[in-house]
């Protein structure tokens, strides 16, 4: 295999995948030697292959939206059961503020 | 009597409703978005990270974070797309958690028997053994390469938009899916 053929082969993966031309300085070379158009027929049919690859789908664990759907419900029970105390504390602190500032000892 | 409603034009406007319920806080919208697009969405998580218990996790990780950023969706991408963008991301930020994670891959044997195209000239037989060969050259490729590949050339995304979802430059992207190629074109002639 020559050396022009090793340098040729990434922009001949590219142009069979991209349905593009190769690359100018290497179109010359792969025109006529029968390694680099073997590998461009080649490259072109796994290019077609990933290209089906887009319609096939794999179905989602049976469990998946009631892991999703749980989750959220999670998120919102925690934040339920956090927000109420931390604004009762909030209030209770702020109170107490208050009251020490009123209550304070006046110094005439 | 005007024509009958476009059925791909009352699926969009179902779904933009069902959207801007979501938006509002119904879960049970929500509930009914996960159920449209969970294969979808699984389907691209398992092509990248490879392992199908990771990939539901991911998926699910995937679906809580669109719930989260919901409000931030405005309709200019079709949702599908706004979902691979975020289960990209999701997938990356699994990764680097994880490490690299063992036995992944791409297109395993259930993909294997995805149906075969009788338009192509090779026999089954062929298409199957090319399939074969294909998920051990993906296999072999790093996951940064991995996913280029799965966007581009299975997903069909632009190169700005894989450089958008990879936080890379479009060249980066380029150079990425070049080099990719290379590799998957010699691990595949090497497995010949």
């Amino acid at each position: 295999m020559s050396p022009v053929c090793e340098m040729a082969a990434p922009f001949i993966a590219n142009a069979a995948v991209d349905g593009s031309e190769i690359f100018r300085p290497f179109r010359a070379h792969s025109s006529s030697c029968l390694k680099c158009q073997a590998r461009h027929a080649a490259m072109a049919r796994t290019a077609r292959e990933l290209a089906s690859l887009h319609d096939h789908r794999f179905a989602a664990p049976a469990d998946l939206e009631w892991r999703v759907m749980a989750s959220l419900e999670g998120e919102l029970a925690v934040s339920r059961t956090w927000t109420k105390p931390l604004a009762w504390s909030a209030a209770a602190v702020s109170m107490a503020a208050i009251l020490i500032w009123r209550l304070r000892p006046k110094t005439s | 009597m005007g024509n009958p409603p476009d059925p791909s034009q009352v699926e969009r406007d179902r779904e933009r409703e069902l959207i801007t319920r979501a938006q509002g806080g119904d879960r049970s919208a929500f509930a009914a978005l996960v159920r449209e697009h969970q294969d979808e969405v699984y389907t691209l998580a398992r092509r990248l990270v490879g392992d199908p218990h990771l990939a539901s996790d991911v998926a699910q990780e995937a679906l809580i974070r669109a719930w989260r950023a919901l409000s931030k969706f405005r309709g200019d991408a079709r949702l599908s797309t706004w979902l691979y963008r975020i289960t990209v991301n999701t997938a990356w930020t699994h990764k680097q958690r994880a490490g690299r994670h063992q036995g992944t891959s791409i297109d395993d044997h259930h993909e294997l028997a995805a149906p075969i195209d009788a338009s192509h000239p090779e026999t089954a037989g062929e298409i199957l053994e090319l399939r074969g060969r294909l998920r051990v050259a993906l296999d072999r490729l790093p996951d940064a390469q991995r996913e280029v590949v799965v966007l581009k050339d299975i997903y069909g995304w632009s190169h700005a938009e894989i450089a958008e979802s990879m936080d890379i430059s479009v060249t980066a992207a380029k150079v990425r899916l070049h080099r990719a190629r290379a590799r998957l074109a010699r691990d595949l002639e090497e497995t010949a």
